[in-house]
């Protein structure tokens, strides 16, 4: 049996491992397998629902009924339930982002790749971006700019307590939702990354360590695989609530303060 | 296909999300609470060198206000 000898394998892991080398030299940070895999789930999903919607029949095709699932589901109980009728039209953007963060995030399970662009921070900070200038450029115009203000940081109290509560409302809404809402997704694919990385390197190293230590090695391995079910449940439920959550911050900024 | 969910199952799911996002609204109105409030009174704690007390009131300050909103926003 073939085992990687110790001294090649990076173990522990450490933060290096989110910091993948340039692919070609001089092209820095612009290309590395991050950058790569992010157009690739580009790609895919273009390509995923221009084919699926080619030829579109009464009685679906599977890659049509697989569509017509994942956007149904977004317009449905994503955007119509939790905003109401005025949120249809958020039903493709939803869609758009649900799909490529599912695609990301499966990634860090897919053989070969193994890694999810979201485990590096910066790409759950962009998308954070795009629902937080979506949540207050919704509410700025449906409102006006210093109604929606007003909306959104003068609760319904008495005047007196008003100077307490704003500077709250202030951090809750404006600074507490985008710092969780990337930290969130970053996390679970950093920790996820992670755990797999320990269980199954590890499973090397304590072979290479000591031969008779192999039945511990078998258990890490067998712990590996389980975490990795475990980590697709992950990447399904993490962009499942990305996605609701950037709909429950429209419906706020959109909902009328009583 | 997309709209023949039953009226129940809806609804539960509805209630569902909008739980998820007020459960997150709720903790975030706790920990920011004490968290603006007790760095409000941290710095009153700088500016006038009373040792930790204005801290304290100020986390306090914040943890009440956090649940005023909580109850008035949210609904007791």
């Amino acid at each position: 049996m073939m085992v990687p000898r110790t001294d090649d394998l990076p173990f522990p892991p450490s933060v290096e491992e989110f910091y993948p080398p340039s692919l070609i030299d001089g092209a820095g940070y612009w290309l590395t397998k991050f950058t790569l895999l992010v157009w690739l789930a580009v790609g895919l999903i273009i390509v995923f629902f221009l084919v699926a919607y080619r030829n579109p029949k009464m009685v679906p095709t599977r890659g049509q009924w697989i569509a017509e699932t994942v956007y149904g589901f977004n317009r449905e109980n994503v955007a119509k339930d939790l905003i109401g009728h005025e949120g249809i039209k958020f039903a493709p953007y939803f869609t758009t982002l649900f799909c490529f963060i599912l695609l990301t995030n499966l990634f860090g399970i897919i053989p070969g790749i193994q890694i999810s662009p979201n485990s590096h921070i910066a790409f759950p900070i962009v998308l954070t971006a795009i629902t937080y200038v979506m949540f207050i450029a919704v509410g700025v115009r449906k409102f006006g700019f210093a109604r929606y203000v007003k909306q959104s940081l003068v609760p319904a109290a008495p005047w007196f307590i008003l100077p307490l509560l704003i500077p709250i409302e202030f951090f809750s809404t404006f600074i507490v939702r985008p710092v969780t809402l990337s930290l969130r997704l970053f996390a679970n694919m950093f920790a996820g990354h992670m755990i797999l990385l320990v269980f199954i390197l590890g499973g090397f190293v304590l072979l290479n360590a000591n031969v008779a230590l192999a039945p511990i090695s078998l258990l890490s391995w067998l712990l590996a695989i389980a975490l990795t079910f475990l980590e697709a449940l992950v990447a399904i439920l993490q962009a499942y609530v990305f996605v609701i959550l950037t709909s429950s911050y429209v419906q706020g900024a959109l909902a009328e303060q009583h | 296909m997309a709209g023949d969910q039953s009226p129940q199952r809806r609804r539960d799911e509805d209630e569902a999300a909008a739980g998820a996002g007020q459960g997150w609204t709720a903790v975030s109105y706790l920990i920011g609470g004490m968290l603006v409030w007790g760095f409000i009174g941290w710095l009153v704690d700088r500016w006038l060198d009373t040792g930790g007390i204005a801290t304290a009131v100020g986390a306090v300050l914040g943890a009440a206000g956090g649940v005023y909103l909580i109850v008035r926003r949210l609904g007791a």
